[in-house]
């Protein structure tokens, strides 16, 4: 708890309180700032006009032109490049690696094998527990010359090889090599509320299933990667990063310097979906050679490195008992879940979906993490709730298969009115009309009382499923919006745009808040050193952690410039206002933004925003999918023919750019469901399909029709600004809602995706 | 070694680069074709070299001698727009931006080859330039647009 002084000219900071935090589904309790004042919700009925409009994309045209900058379009002055040498195998104990002889190459400047890292980094150790694991790095004046000496390099490496487990059922086996010195797997997770053996016993139902799901890679198509430059003892990193302070830290801490010292920026970066969320051996790699040899270094990931060893949706394989009364009502839902992580990651498990998504009062979950020889794991776009997802919700579509009850009406009949999980209430929660609106758009007829299908060989199919995810955001998130002696409008904050828009809304709320035209206002984000802090763009965070604070912002700003208005025009601050980047008194136009600060010179209007904590209540954002398919029974071929969403996010800044979130989110969840899936060799542990030809994302051939939409309104009970987060929810239901329109196509239920030829056809024969 | 690029001659040493890509991206400062896969998979270093689509990371630099090579950066005339990057931009249809000067020069040579595709032919023709932020359905429309001559007008 800290006092802050109150003088005359308060500078209108806040007491320090805790607040509830949800990242990527795990909640944390963290100390926050609370804000001097919180301006009053924009509501449903407030009147906006800038916000919930389609302006378009304010670095459009950067985008179209070639002009925008990725991390590695940088080109710093006497740059070199650095090339890391990886694992050839899943276990084992490098023996020797000859440095010199890459030393001799043309072009080399440096070389690091094992031990010449810092510890905290973790780089180039000698035990090799994944294939893909940094070995030793090279750094030359081209990336030819990295290049060759890392193959030399790697030609002269020997390795030790011992036994590994790639695979979730090699881990557990009795005799499992043992793949991590504490062993292979973690204390089974149990979450259980009410009573799961009196549920199962009222039950009149009970439907068990296992269902087994990839490892998904996110593939984003700009690898990882980072240009640093140290002068003197002050670092800069250029990285493509979704957490531009996060990699500030993490640079910091591995290299023990200070923060002040480094300075992260990132500009344009070409997708992250979850994967890049820190520092990375690329970053380092880069910093410890700009260190040693005095000059920028650059190291990107091959397209080998970024689909071995940048992280990964982790597979699962989930046990699924649901328990219900013959007019649908859930009695026990159970969950027992085994998460193969690779060498590393965190919890963020399929169960917790099992605990929000419907009303049910005996749930119990398990799940038990598995470490595997593979590169570790790290969020990937709904992380958890997409694996969860589809083992819940194909659960539910079989259970109404089984009770012969409409997938939708099994739904509404279950529909959460309350978070159970957290025994909280929903700020706002509109699932029914989700699948109300859904059904009308996509003319859903239920599946059971169809006709039987005729006898054409391509079968027909139609699915739905649902989702929520916690999209609430929080502090700490800090904002300035800075007017210029022109009118024009800076807005500073230290976030990042993945191409989802941010850049863009930011702006937007800005100029809605501070009554200024959007075409001047700018957003300034991406440079640890110049902007107040906000956090990683994960979780679906941006729009409702860092748009309240630049609201705020923009409220001080246009408080302060009314006070210097109603002094020139000698009028009371009340009768002012502002609209189109001119002041009104008494709603009639009295001077325009620009000439105001043209006559108030260099005196500096700024506003200093921050995000307050949540409140006592859960913010979700969730939504239902229906799909229609088709499957050729002869040749296992599915087909997706068109996919409809509806989704409730409260307020909707952008709807364009909002749009373009669900379809990428729906168009990667097309892929989980049909294509992409991670081969490991199991006898020689690495990955045989490390590329984009055989690890099959979609391409716009794959793509259906897809009908988007969000349901008006706004939140005003999750933040300030009524929006809720929007990133992540798409992806959720897809794949599910795709295999349960292949279990109507076909008549069989497939429980492993992806749904690959091979998978039905083998299905087909049963 | 000398060929044009986006309609001035340029030269470069293949010794150095010896792909196109590299050539572009490393010894001439034109970043707009990407390096993704270097392999022929994703179309993130689409260009053109005497008006057909080549993937530049396949693309030795050495056989360009004497081509016309044209990226992004020279689709645009002058300050004007090419009327796909117009509607690009209005249809919202780059997210991160990254595989989008490739896919603006796929459909540049589709709408050249054919000006009127249905929307089956903009899909078979642009599933070379993959997209990892799906923005396929407002690529289509992009391109769509400009086909029906609506311009950029969403
Ligand atoms: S970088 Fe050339 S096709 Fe991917
Ligand atoms: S817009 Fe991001 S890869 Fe296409």
């Amino acid at each position: 708890m800290s006092e802050k002084r109150k003088g005359k000219h308060t500078t209108k900071r806040g007491r320090f309180v805790q607040t509830v935090v949800e990242v990527e589904g795990r909640t944390e309790t963290r100390v926050v700032e609370l804000p001097a004042f919180e301006p009053p919700p924009w509501t449903a009925a407030t009147p906006l006009t800038i916000v919930g409009t389609s302006p378009l994309r304010v670095d459009a045209a950067e985008k179209v032109t070639g002009r925008a900058r990725y991390t590695a379009d940088i080109v710093r002055p006497g740059m070199l490049h650095a090339v890391i040498v990886r694992a050839p195998l899943a276990k084992g104990t490098v023996t020797a690696m000859d440095l010199d002889a890459a030393r001799a190459m043309p072009g080399v400047r440096a070389v690091m094998g094992t031990g010449d890292a810092p510890a905290a980094t973790r780089l180039f150790r000698r035990d090799i527990s994944y294939a893909g694991q940094p070995l030793a790095a090279v750094c030359a004046e081209s990336l030819d010359a990295a290049e060759c000496a890392a193959r030399v390099l790697a030609t002269s490496l020997r390795v030790d090889a011992a036994p590994h487990a790639v695979i979730v059922d090699d881990a557990i086996a009795p005799d499992a090599p043992l793949v991590r010195k504490d062993g292979n797997t973690t204390a089974p997770d149990v979450v259980e509320r009410g009573d799961v053996a009196r549920g199962l016993a009222a039950a009149e139902v009970t439907i068990t299933r296992e269902y087994r799901t990839p490892v998904a890679l996110h593939s984003a198509l700009e690898p990882h990667g980072a240009v640093c430059e140290w002068n003197g003892e002050h670092l800069t990193v250029w990285e493509s990063t979704q957490g531009i302070f996060r990699v500030r830290s993490d640079v910091a801490k591995a290299l023990t310097v200070p923060q002040a010292k480094v300075r992260v920026l990132k500009d344009y970066m070409g997708g992250g979906f979850g994967a890049k969320n820190g520092a990375g051996a690329h970053t380092y790699t880069a910093a410890l050679f700009a260190r040693q040899l005095g000059a920028p270094v650059r190291c990107i990931n091959d397209r080998r490195a970024e689909q071995t060893d940048s992280g990964n949706r982790p597979a699962t394989v989930q046990k699924v008992t649901i328990a219900a009364r013959r007019d649908g009502t859930l009695t026990a839902l159970v969950l027992d879940a085994l998460i193969p992580l690779g060498i590393s990651g965190w919890e963020g498990g399929p169960a917790q979906i099992f605990h929000e998504l419907y009303a049910c009062p005996n749930v119990r979950t398990t799940e038990i993490c598995v470490y595997i020889n593979a590169s570790g794991m790290q969020a990937f776009r709904g992380p958890g709730y997409v694996e969860g997802a589809f083992a819940l919700e194909g659960a539910m579509n079989a259970l109404a298969r089984a009770l012969q009850i409409d997938p939708v009406a099994l739904r509404l009949k279950n529909l959460a009115t309350r978070d159970e999980r957290a025994n909280r209430e929903f700020s706002g929660n509109r699932l029914d009309e989700c699948y109300t609106e859904g059904m009308r758009r996509f003319g859903w007829t239920s599946t059971v009382h169809r006709p039987p299908p005729t006898v054409t060989r391509v079968k027909h199919g139609i699915g739905v499923a649902a989702q929520t995810w916690p999209t609430g955001g929080g502090p700490p998130s800090y904002a300035d919006v800075r007017i210029n002696s022109d009118g024009s409008v800076d807005v500073l904050a230290g976030t990042q745009d993945l191409g989802t828009g941010a850049r863009t809304i930011l702006a937007q709320i800005a100029a809605e808040a501070l009554g200024a035209r959007l075409d001047t206002v700018r957003a300034v984000i991406g440079d640890t050193e110049r902007l107040p802090y906000t956090g990683n763009s994960w979780g679906s965070m941006t729009t409702p952690s860092v748009g309240p604070a630049v609201r705020m912002a923009a409220e001080e700003a246009k408080a302060r410039l009314l006070e210097a208005a109603a002094q020139m025009l000698d009028a009371p601050v009340e009768s002012l206002s502002t609209n189109d980047s001119q002041v009104l008194l008494d709603s009639v136009v009295a001077l325009s933004f620009s000439d105001l600060c043209r006559k108030l010179g260099n005196v500096h209007i700024v506003g200093h925003g921050s995000r307050g904590p949540n409140p006592e209540l859960a913010i979700v954002t969730v939504g239902a999918q229906f799909a229609e398919v088709e499957v050729d029974p002869e040749t296992g071929v599915v087909r997706v023919l068109r996919v409809v969403a509806v989704h409730d996010a409260g307020r909707i800044i952008n709807p364009a750019l909002a749009e373009s979130q669900l379809h990428g989110g729906i168009i990667q969840g097309i892929g989980y469901a049909l294509f992409e899936e991670r081969h490991i060799d199991r006898a020689r542990g690495v990955t045989l399909n490390a590329n984009l030809h055989d690890y099959k994302i979609p391409t716009m051939a794959d793509v259906p029709a897809i009908d988007a939409s969000f349901l008006d309104g706004a939140d005003p009970a999750a933040n300030h600004i009524g929006a809720r987060g929007i990133a992540e929810p798409p992806i959720i239901p897809t794949a599910p809602a795709i295999a349960a329109a292949v279990a109507d196509a076909i008549g069989v239920e497939v429980c492993e995706i992806p749904l690959t030829p091979w998978r039905v056809l083998t299905a087909l024969a049963q | 070694m000398r060929f044009t690029v986006n309609g001035s001659p340029r030269d470069v040493d293949p010794a150095r680069s010896p792909t196109l890509l590299a050539a572009l991206r490393d010894q001439l400062g034109i970043t707009g074709p990407k390096l993704s896969c270097d392999h022929g998979e994703c179309g993130a270093c689409t260009v053109r070299l005497d008006g057909e689509l080549v993937y530049a990371c396949l693309s030795l630099t050495a056989a360009c001698e004497g081509t016309q090579v044209q990226t992004v950066e020279g689709l645009a005339n002058g300050n004007a727009l090419h009327p796909l990057q117009e509607s690009f931009i209005t249809h919202d249809a780059a997210q991160c931006g990254f595989c989008t000067p490739g896919q603006l020069l796929a459909a540049a040579t589709l709408l050249e080859q054919k000006p009127h595709p249905t929307d089956d032919e903009i899909r078979a023709a642009m599933s070379g330039n993959l997209c990892r932020c799906g923005t396929y359905p407002k690529i289509i429309a992009a391109i769509r647009a400009v086909a029906d001559g609506a311009g950029g007008a969403p």
